[in-house]
């Protein structure tokens, strides 16, 4: 799990993927500091990473996921992949994990805001940290929609406009239909962002991402039969 | 040691490999030979794991490879066909990776990358980019992943596909180097490859295995007529005379009359017999001069051919 891991962080790193993605990020993170923080004056950063989730995720993970198995099938590497001993489940995680690597150094980064906003009060820390576990948590979910999405095509386009589809119904249509509610990820990071740790939703959004990754299992294990 | 026991792999209705069976004993390389389409492919991504079969078992070194996918995987370097390659990554890098995902021990790692391009002849490129790399030289990183990890089975599909002839004297006398210390399976249409390489032969025709031998028997297996090539200096035109005296010669036909005067013929006999000791001492004492005679040899390719058509 390592191995793979590593090298596809390393690969985030040596395409510009991992530095337009940070930079997207940290785009995001500025305009909603300023549109929050700074005009309502507060010191409160929850809306900061709210808005994030909600306008940030649906660019970036679709940029971090749509090649992660679309491209290992189109270049034929998937073969040197699943040739080797190492198991399906710990090919899959790595590269889960190497996704999120890159949305954590990004959060890693965020700090900045917590410490701009020092200068003038006195911000919650723990707020601060709370919020940005949930966001780790909904980016594990969504990353898992996307790599799912990428697991059953080889064109890398498909993948991410399925993921963005899917992504924007879970985000976005929350408020037009009641049917969405359930798959409505970004209701699930609300308390988050209020600074409140709701176990409900931790276990909403693990079982959001353990239900994806479970299907890009099933459905590489399946490839196995039909390809 | 390889078992295939009465595999098939089926898409749909389409049959793409039909029932084969062969076993690959340790030190043998294999050519598996045939047309494209022929299932080739299919039947060495069975035996890598890559692909399930739909029916039968495949054993790697008393492992199955669907039961016991990791120890079974752990036997083989595959090198797939088309050379797949991280190719953003340097070949030192890539090899190291193979390294990792096959689970060799930290301890060792370095010092195994190490050899194995040393052994591949990467040492000069290591460091660079594989996509800028010529095809000859990613022909052998691929080599390099297969390699690492010291399985005891490699299997290469159409590894000299896409060289150039100096590339491709090169990958073969290095395949012939691994084959001294592996059991090398490799696919080819390349029937001259297949012949100089491979001390046995599997050829499969649309998803069936038509023949197994070594390349030897497989040529005198068609081979069944005696043909003799013959050029003569023969200005008083005794040829005909000479080998009319011969009972065992079937037929005689002139093919062609040289600008230096001499003519060529072609001589069948019957049977066995070989003739070229009777023809020779006939025409010495005819005093007729002979520039050339050779026997014509069954190549692998009309043994390949005839097999392939008797199949239809």
């Amino acid at each position: 799990m390592w191995a793979v891991l590593k090298k596809e962080l390393k690969s985030y790193f040596l395409s510009p993927i991992g530095y337009v993605v940070i930079g997207i990020f940290l785009l995001c993170f500025s305009v909603f500091f300023y549109l929050t923080t700074i005009t309502s004056g507060s010191v409160d950063l929850g809306a900061l990473y709210y808005y994030t989730a909600l306008y940030g995720l649906i660019i970036i993970v679709p940029i971090l996921t749509m090649r992660m198995f679309a491209e290992e099938r189109k270049n034929g590497t998937e073969q040197l992949l699943l040739t080797s001993p190492i198991s399906i489940v710990k090919i899959i995680i790595g590269k889960l994990i190497a996704a999120l690597s890159v949305i954590i150094i990004t959060l890693i980064i965020s700090f900045v805001f917590y410490f701009i906003v020092m200068f003038f009060g006195e911000p919650n820390i723990g707020n601060v940290l709370v919020a940005m576990l949930g966001f780790i948590l909904i980016s594990m979910a969504t990353l898992s929609i996307g790599m799912f999405a990428s697991s059953l095509t080889e064109n890398q386009i498909i993948a991410g406009i399925i993921t963005v589809a899917f992504l924007i119904i879970s985000l976005f249509l929350t408020d037009i239909s009641s049917i969405f509610s359930g798959i409505a990820l970004i209701n699930f990071y609300t308390s988050f962002a209020q600074g409140v740790i709701s176990i409900e939703n931790i276990i909403n959004l693990a079982l959001f991402s353990i239900v994806f990754i479970s299907l890009t299992i099933i459905v590489m294990q399946r490839r196995k039969l039909v390809k | 040691m390889i078992e295939v026991k009465n595999v098939t792999k089926k898409y749909g209705k389409f049959v793409a490999v039909d029932n084969i069976s062969f076993t690959i004993q340790e030190g043998e390389i294999i050519g598996l030979l045939g047309p494209n389409g022929a299932g080739k492919s299919t039947t060495m991504n069975m035996m890598t794991g890559f692909i399930e079969q739909t029916e039968g078992e495949i054993i790697i070194n008393g492992y199955d490879i669907v039961k016991k996918p990791k120890k079974a995987k752990k036997e083989i370097g595959y090198m797939p066909e088309g050379v797949p390659l991280y190719t953003d990554l340097t070949v030192k890098e890539f090899v190291t990776y193979m390294a990792e995902i096959k689970k060799v021990e930290r301890k060792t790692r370095k010092e195994q990358v190490e050899k194995i391009i040393e052994k591949t002849g990467l040492k000069d490129v290591e460091k660079k980019l594989i996509k800028n790399l010529s095809r000859g030289y990613k022909q052998r990183v691929s080599m390099a992943g297969a390699l690492v990890g010291g399985p005891k089975i490699l299997i290469l599909d159409e590894p000299t596909v896409g060289l150039d002839p100096k590339q491709i004297t090169e990958i073969r006398s290095l395949i012939k180097e691994l084959g001294k210390t592996h059991t090398v399976i490799l696919s080819s249409h390349i029937l001259s490859e297949v012949s100089q390489i491979c001390n046995k032969v599997i050829i499969i025709n649309k998803g069936k295995i038509v023949a197994i031998d070594t390349p030897e028997n497989l040529e005198n297996k068609v081979n069944n007529s005696n043909t003799i090539y013959l050029t003569v200096e023969d200005p008083e035109n005794k040829t005909e005379i000479i080998t009319s005296q011969i009972q065992e010669i079937k037929k005689i036909e002139l093919i062609k009359e040289n600008d230096d005067g001499t003519k060529q013929y072609m001589i069948e006999s019957n049977g066995d017999t070989d003739l070229r000791k009777t023809i020779f001492s006939q025409f010495a004492k005819e005093n007729v001069t002979i520039f050339e005679m050779k026997k014509l040899d069954t190549t692998l390719e009309d043994a390949f051919m005839k097999l392939i058509e008797g199949g239809k």
